[in-house]
């Protein structure tokens, strides 16, 4: 365990029973106060040789961190991200904690994982050189069952007060108990976006989407799995086939995939003919871009309502593209932040995870003209003027409101069915 | 600036003199002591036996499902059966053998006959020759964006062809890119190779000067003859040995046609590498499966060549 | 016939690379537009910009690169020498072990190195980047240098040896002279492959040394063309540079590669 917080066991106790009964329903955070300053106080860092060293006190924490370097491992292809993190994150961190931040840029979350492995493999249960990984749902799951996370460590930071810790869209990350093996830093919501100068209306219900596919051949496509958006993509289409994400929260169940799979099969290789290269290949995910900028296609996807607005201000996308959710909902999930079993600087990462916490670095990543993310704290909980700062923002042109996103945010399903779905999209679909 | 090359004999020092032709069997020469030869093989033996032999075992140990990491210590065969009786397998089994094999028969002889033109001495010979080989140093991954940017239906070629109103529309403009034929992995593989063929042909060619042609000549050979009698078999050697490096490379390149290509049926590495960065560990072992039968095939398919292409020679 | 090749090759290896040149300025540029609509310098403010990491990956990329090309040059030198003079049994084995790296796929072996190198303390530093390089490039290395030497009139160093000079003598008198032209061309190809190294930097390096295939690589799948566009040219240029070094040697000096490693 890596902060001896005395209240620990009992509020985690208390959170897995609340979210068990009721799922998605939220209850209030069980934190009235920073853990750490109610932690009884203890001696100094521990440095184990079995691990990395704990913490009991946020003080200690802060006193470890000082004077060190921390490598964060994250997808590093998006330039304005990369300059954010850099400006935002770096140089605070640096300023108001002394902590160096060492931004490493990773293709795929899998050769964060990898490393990880790897080392745990060559026996490297100390000194690692991850300290914090921006990670999703799967690797969490991989890495959260092979024993390869520090923690539990980020229900007891003391921004942890502004995450709204208990509601059951935070506490699971694709149906995996987060239980403070990592830290939300960003909430994601999946778009369609679509070019309003090729198409008026938008068809907001899978329906309506399949009559305009066979309307205008050659103009819609999904990126092929394992692409991440391709698979969010048909995650829906089950979602709309059983009515609603229900069926697809708890452990996977075969029968339960059998009744609603031929559905979406169904669905999915009737609009093949239609779809861009009349279905004989599925792009790349990267590559529909430039396939909405250039007209070939009128739709794409992100898991970022703010990506379309984004986009028109680089300039890799025209002005006339807007976004919009299907009328039953749209799936919604967090980013997070994991430190690894062995990493060598716990402390500077935890630091580093409460920074991003803060109010006002979550006003940063709201602002439309610096990040333009959707955020993961609950601006509720924040200080006046930060709400009213918050209050005063515009929205990017072609992103959706708030309001409009949270009330259509549907959780994601647990990892497992999702293993499956992709691996039935690939039997059924692209190779039947 | 030194950007090309002089043709007919070096102006620099005469490293090599002209009878030393490339010779069938390299002469044996003495060298003092048993030892000697081990010695000197030994560092860069030892690196790769070492070094990469070593970390094989641990990947095909994992093929055979000893991948204790993750709590798998039970060996078996299992996962190569799963691979095999995938329905996939074999097409793309043949996908990436028609590409290798095409690529490597196209950069050959393309190779070879730009190497022709380019032994020449012409009016930009030398700047030609500086442009042929830039492709050497440009990564794939560079060469394949580069190729995107320039063929797909709505690239740089598409955009002149619709401002000669040759096409309306991207979907007029032919598939290229993500194609069933894999046009544009080729093309990047090509612009790759070629060079690298090449190189060493051109650097034979100019070894053997005209003499030989010559001699041929007098005898009343046509060009064709001289090309087939007398230049292809001095040239053979060094195409044998870079086309198999071209194969070997090819054969085993996810990069490419993951970038490019089709998601079905696409090659062997693609299908390894998606399970190798599959969230789920337990897809491993298959990824090192594929893996690990696409080098003993890469083996036996470059043994065969070997032969039968020393047998041509002689 | 000549003029036909010639603009096939200036064509064929001009327009990929043109194209990146106009894509790395454009900010909007869409279908059928011929020119981008908008001009930009926004991606090359941002390759040379703190943020990007380029410069420093373009630092540890370079003394890398020449660090393995100096290893190459010590492990390759004696190999291809042995394998370019010499017929002895089991050589044909020793070319198929050499070309291992070239022909099994990568990931079958990375774990492991990674595993060795990190057990052998060498992760995360320069050394240990440097040798994980050295591994890919050994099989170009000794197969040029054994053609090089299969084309070497050892007999001059026997002559020499009579008129009295000593072993330093010889290598630095008479065989270095002889084979500079085949380590130019050899070390070309290793510097190179060292360049272009990805997944190796970021597991041996463990994040600690950044290259520049490790700030690309994540941007071309990042897609923004301009700035894909822009970074792959700073990969690039260096990379051409080296080439105009050794074009000279690469085919002015014919024989080099003239036997190519005979497999």
């Amino acid at each position: 365990m890596a902060i001896r917080s005395t209240r620990w066991l009992a509020v985690a106790a208390s959170l897995s029973l609340v979210v068990a009964a009721c799922a998605g329903a939220a209850s209030p955070a069980p934190q009235s106060e920073a853990p750490g300053t109610s932690a009884a106080p203890s001696p100094a860092p521990v440095a184990s040789p079995e691990g990395p060293p704990t913490y009991a006190t946020w003080e200690e924490v802060l006193a470890a961190a000082s004077g060190t370097t921390v490598n964060w491992f994250m997808w590093g292809g998006s330039d304005v991200i990369n300059e954010n993190v850099d400006n935002d994150i770096g140089k605070p961190l640096k300023e108001q904690f002394n902590v160096t931040l060492n931004r490493v840029p990773i293709n795929d979350t899998a050769d964060a994982v990898n490393q990880v492995l790897n080392e745990s493999a060559a026996g490297v249960k100390t000194g690692g050189s991850i300290d914090l990984i921006w990670i999703n749902g799967e690797n969490f799951r991989t890495l959260k069952e092979a024993n390869l996370l520090y923690g539990p460590w980020a229900e007891d930071l003391p921004n942890a007060i502004y995450v709204p810790w208990g509601d059951g869209a935070i506490d699971f990350d694709f149906g995996t108990p987060v239980e403070g093996y990592e830290s939300p830093w960003g909430h994601a919501q999946f778009v369609f976006e679509y070019d309003s100068a090729v198409v008026s209306e938008p068809p907001t219900t899978f329906e309506a989407l399949q009559e305009w596919i066979h309307a205008n051949p050659g103009q819609f496509t999904y990126p092929a799995i394992p692409d991440f958006i391709g698979s969010v993509f048909v995650r829906h289409l089950f979602y709309w086939a059983a009515g609603g994400p229900e069926p697809f929260l708890g452990a996977f169940d075969q029968a339960v995939f059998d009744q609603y799979a031929p559905k979406v099969w169904d669905y999915l290789n009737d609009i093949e003919p239609d779809l861009w290269r009349e279905g004989t290949t599925y792009p790349q995910g990267p590559a529909m871009s430039d396939l909405l900028a250039n007209k070939e296609v009128a739709f794409n996807m992100a898991y970022a309502p703010g990506n379309a607005s984004l986009q028109i201000s680089q300039g890799v996308y025209p002005e006339s593209i807007r976004t919009f959710v299907m009328e039953s909902g749209t799936l919604s999930n967090n980013n997070y932040v994991a430190i690894p079993f062995n990493a060598a600087n716990p402390a500077g990462a935890m630091v580093l995870a409460n920074l991003i916490l803060s109010p006002e670095l979550q006003l940063a990543m709201a602002d439309p003209d610096r990040w333009g993310w959707e955020i993961p704290t609950d601006p509720a909980t924040w200080p006046a003027d930060a709400q009213q700062q918050l209050a005063s923002f515009k929205r990017g042109v072609a992103t959706l409101s708030a309001e409009e996103l949270a009330a259509a945010a549907l959780p994601e399903p647990r990892a497992e069915w999702v293993t499956k779905m992709e691996a039935g999209w690939i039997e059924n679909v692209l190779e039947k | 600036m030194t950007t090309s090359a002089d043709l007919g004999p070096s102006p620099g020092p005469q490293v090599v003199p002209a009878r030393s032709l490339p010779r069938p069997q390299p002469t044996v020469r003495r060298l003092a002591g048993h030892l000697r030869i081990p010695l000197m093989l030994s560092p860069s033996v030892l690196l790769v036996v070492v070094l990469f032999g070593g970390g094989m075992l641990v990947g095909i140990g994992q093929s055979f499902g000893y991948f204790p990491t993750i709590g798998l210590e039970e060996w078996t065969f299992e996962h190569y059966a799963n691979v095999l009786s995938d329905p996939a397998f074999l097409r793309s089994l043949w996908v990436t053998f028609r590409i290798a094999f095409i690529v490597t028969a196209l950069s050959s002889v393309i190779a070879v006959g730009l190497a022709l033109i380019l032994r020449e001495t012409f009016a930009g010979s030398r700047i030609t020759k500086f442009i042929f080989q830039i492709p050497l140093p440009v990564p794939h991954l560079v060469a394949a964006s580069g190729f995107v940017l320039l063929i797909t239906q709505s690239g740089i070629i598409a955009r002149v062809a619709a401002g000669f109103g040759l096409i309306d529309r991207p979907s007029d403009f032919p598939i290229l890119v993500f194609d069933q034929a894999g046009v544009a992995i080729t093309l990047t593989f090509l612009w790759k190779e070629v060079p690298f063929i090449g190189v060493v042909v051109l650097a034979v060619l100019q070894s053997i000067g005209p003499h030989y042609e010559e001699i041929a000549r007098t005898l009343g050979a046509t060009a064709w003859q001289r090309f087939v009698h007398v230049l292809l078999p001095l040239i053979m050697p060094g195409v044998i040995s870079t086309s198999i490096i071209v194969f070997a490379f090819t054969f085993a390149n996810y990069e490419i046609p993951l970038l490019l290509g089709v998601r079905s049926p696409t090659t062997l590495p693609v299908l390894a590498f998606y399970r190798y960065q599959d969230p789920d560990l337990g897809l491993r072992p298959e990824a090192m499966a594929i893996s690990v039968i696409l080098a003993i095939v890469s083996v036996a398919l470059l043994f065969v060549y070997r032969r039968l292409a020393r047998y041509a020679v002689q | 016939m000549t003029h036909i090749g010639v603009v096939a090759i200036v064509l064929s290896v001009g327009l990929p690379l043109l194209a990146l040149v106009i894509w790395s300025f454009a900010f909007r540029w869409t279908f059928p537009d011929l020119l981008p609509s908008e001009w930009g310098g926004s991606a090359w403010t941002y390759t040379f910009g703190p943020n990007s990491r380029v410069v420093e990956g373009l630092w540890n990329s370079l003394v890398i690169g020449l660090v393995v090309t100096a290893l190459a040059i010590a492990v390759g030198l004696p190999a291809g020498r042995a394998l370019g003079l010499s017929d002895f049994r089991g050589k044909t084995l020793v070319e198929w072990l050499l070309l291992m790296p070239i022909i099994v796929p990568p990931i079958v072996a990375t774990m492991g190195i990674h595993i060795t190198f990190i057990r052998l303390g060498l992760a995360g530093t320069y050394l240990g980047v440097s040798l994980v390089h050295l591994i890919p490039t050994i099989p170009y290395f000794v197969l040029i240098m054994a053609s090089v030497f299969s084309n070497y009139g050892v007999e001059l160093e026997e002559t020499a040896r009579t008129l009295g000079a000593n072993r330093r003598q010889v290598f630095l008198r008479v065989m270095l002279p002889a084979i500079m032209p085949g380590i130019v061309v050899a070390s070309m190809f290793t510097f190179l492959i060292s360049w272009s190294q990805y997944v190796t930097t970021l597991l041996i390096g463990s994040g600690r040394i950044i290259t520049l295939p490790l700030v690309l690589f994540p941007v071309i799948s990042g897609g923004n063309q301009a700035n894909a566009a822009a970074i792959s040219l700073v990969f690039v240029a260096p990379a051409i540079i080296v080439l105009i070094l050794s074009s000279r040697k690469l085919s002015q000096d014919s024989a080099i590669m003239g036997g190519f490693g005979r497999l």
